[in-house]
């Protein structure tokens, strides 16, 4: 039963794999390819919120401010010095890993929701630094002419090359990000939201994890920053505000927090569903916050809690057809 | 000296919590702490664990200062402890419980642990079974992979001290482990301390439970208002008159 319904998720994952792989050839138009484009970008973010929200309790809501410093980064290195994106997308990781560490400082002193109105705080701080350091940054004008990337000579410069570029990186971060949870380090995250107390008295580093998810959270911003930099050719501080980081949050409260299918699930349910709500215009935000509401209520553990519902919904349809047999619903119960 | 508490004091603003105490423990004891509620300790377990830094005294393990160190560097140092109301991760499995009280002895770095997956799994494995053997060991082995706190409550008491073994400790703080068992459940709670200390794994017991605590303690000390009023074995403490006043009251009181 259990190797059947693990052929059943290699053949699902082998099937999405493939999908996914030529999908650039089976899209309607390039409109198409660009809004997922958009997608693996913003993955990214929420994939990294989540694995310090979700997993490690800590409020980053900087968020947006830490993919703009990923951006100014990979924009500056490029546009001023002329740094290939192969040099610069480490380098903006770094940057912003670094900064969100020192984001990360005040989760000494505050937790949760304090936490979480301190970060929204620095992070308007460093937006404000990206506004007004014209000279450096281009200031409210941003960024533009940033060239993209090129493999071998070869310039990635549509919708249908940064895609595999994009698709790479959301791949590699989503296996990296269940590496960091699944082991040890996600353990000690899980630790320290669980429980901080018993977690220091267990022999976590408490400090060294909450900064640990801070800078890893900025790691992931930073990856994102980069691609979008590059990817969009123009940038300027009012995307990294305060407001993106709210919709990494709303992503992954909609997906599932704690959850790293979640993040996957809730950017694509909310940036699919925008597109949609475009032809009710200015009603397009209130359709948006219905949505969510709805998601909150009914579903607190997010949309892949509908995964499990439906395990459940089998299990009992199955039990029903086999009735006398054996009753399922009651083996999975009594440990 | 192995385990010595010096003068230890803990001063909540007007409030002295622990006043000057000094206790001794040797290796390999199973040494008892009583005293009526509210006595201090619990406080005296949270210095221990370095949740609070002593406003007074200190207190020395295998000739070292512990009592500034912070929590994680105690624990690493030695120490480990079970919470009166226990505190176990409720995201988390048994087994995994266990597992976040082993990683301050992982030997993988940082970037390992996010990049090298063969070495993260061969060293989870070792965890994993030393896991297994310390929940076989407190007879818990069955619900590795239950949630942990939709155990059982004797259960669940047994799973926390797992954990607290799984960091490996010299010394184990245990803070009412029998509160909210029953007669069967204390009985073989009793057994399993003594397992403990068969491991070579010191006991220092706060609890209420005076059968328990008289059977089993070699040395109690008996803690009132902060102060320590007594030390000595079982039979000496039960005759102690002034322990018997602290917990009954002076006769002429009335």
């Amino acid at each position: 039963m259990k190797n059947k319904s693990s052929i059943l998720k290699w053949i699902f994952i082998g099937a999405v794999v493939c999908l996914l792989l030529v999908f650039p050839a089976i899209a309607k138009s390039r409109y198409q390819v660009h809004i997922v484009n958009n997608i693996g970008i913003w993955i990214l973010l929420s994939l990294g919120l989540n694995i310090a929200m979700g997993y490690g309790g800590q409020f980053n809501l900087a968020l947006g401010a830490l993919w703009g410093v990923g951006a100014y980064t990979a924009a500056l290195l490029q546009t001023r010095l002329g740094v290939p994106f192969w040099i610069n997308l480490p380098l903006s990781i770094i940057s912003a890993a670094i900064m969100a560490a020192f984001v990360g400082l005040p989760s000494f002193k505050v937790r949760s929701h304090y936490l979480a109105i301190v970060t929204i705080g620095l992070g308007e701080v460093i937006n404000l630094f990206l506004v007004n350091q014209d000279e450096l940054t281009g200031g409210a004008l941003g960024i533009n002419r940033i060239k993209p990337p090129s493999l071998f000579g070869f310039p990635i410069n549509t919708d249908e090359r940064f895609y595999y570029l994009i698709l790479i990186m959301v791949i590699l971060g989503y296996l990296i990000g269940r590496q960091i949870v699944s082991h040890r380090i996600g353990r000690a995250f899980r630790a320290l939201r669980d429980d901080f107390q018993a977690a220091r008295a267990m022999g976590v580093n408490t400090g060294y994890y909450q900064i640990l998810a801070f800078a890893i959270s900025g790691a992931y911003a930073g990856a994102a920053g980069a691609l979008f930099a590059q990817w969009n050719s123009y940038i300027s501080p009012d995307i990294f505000e305060f407001k993106s980081a709210l919709i990494v949050l709303t992503m992954i409260l909609v997906g599932g927090i704690g959850n790293l299918p979640g993040s996957v699930v809730g950017t694509v349910l909310l940036l699919v569903l925008n597109e949609y709500l475009r032809v009710f215009e200015r009603w397009q935000l209130v359709g948006y916050g219905i949505a969510i509401i709805v998601v909150v209520l009914f579903l607190p553990g997010g949309v892949v809690q509908l995964a499990g519902k439906f395990e459940d919904f089998r299990q009992r349809w199955l039990a029903r057809l086999t009735k006398g047999k054996s009753n399922v619903e009651e083996q999975r119960n009594v440990p | 000296m192995f385990l010595e508490i010096d003068q230890l004091t803990m001063q909540f603003g007007g409030l002295v919590a622990v006043n000057n105490v000094s206790i001794n423990i040797k290796k390999g004891e199973i040494h008892g702490l009583i005293g009526p509620n509210g006595s201090g300790k619990t406080t005296i377990f949270n210095v221990l664990s370095g949740y609070y830094k002593p406003t007074g005294g200190k207190v020395s393990f295998e000739g070292r200062v512990i009592s500034d160190l912070p929590a994680h560097q105690i624990t690493a140092a030695g120490f480990a402890r079970t919470f009166q109301s226990m505190r176990l991760f409720k995201s988390m499995t048994v087994l995994e419980n266990l597992l976040v009280g082993m990683g301050h002895h992982a030997k993988v770095g940082l970037f390992q642990e996010i990049f090298d997956p063969v070495a993260v799994h061969r060293e989870e494995q070792k965890f994993i079974e030393k896991a297994m053997e310390l929940l076989d060991l407190l007879e818990v082995a069955d619900f590795a992979n239950e949630l942990a706190t939709s155990l059982p409550y004797g259960h669940q008491r047994r799973v926390e001290m797992a954990r607290a073994l799984a960091t490996d400790p010299k010394v184990i703080l245990l803070d009412e482990p029998a509160a909210g068992l029953n007669e069967i459940e204390t009985e073989s709670l009793r057994k399993t301390l003594t397992k403990i200390r068969d491991l070579g794994v010191t006991i220092f017991l706060v609890e209420h439970d005076m059968k328990l605590v008289m059977g089993i303690c070699e040395i109690i000390s008996v803690l009132d208002y902060g102060k320590k009023i007594a030390e000595g074995t079982g039979p000496a403490i039960r005759k102690n008159p002034v322990v018997i006043e602290a917990y009954l009251g002076k006769e002429d009181d009335q």
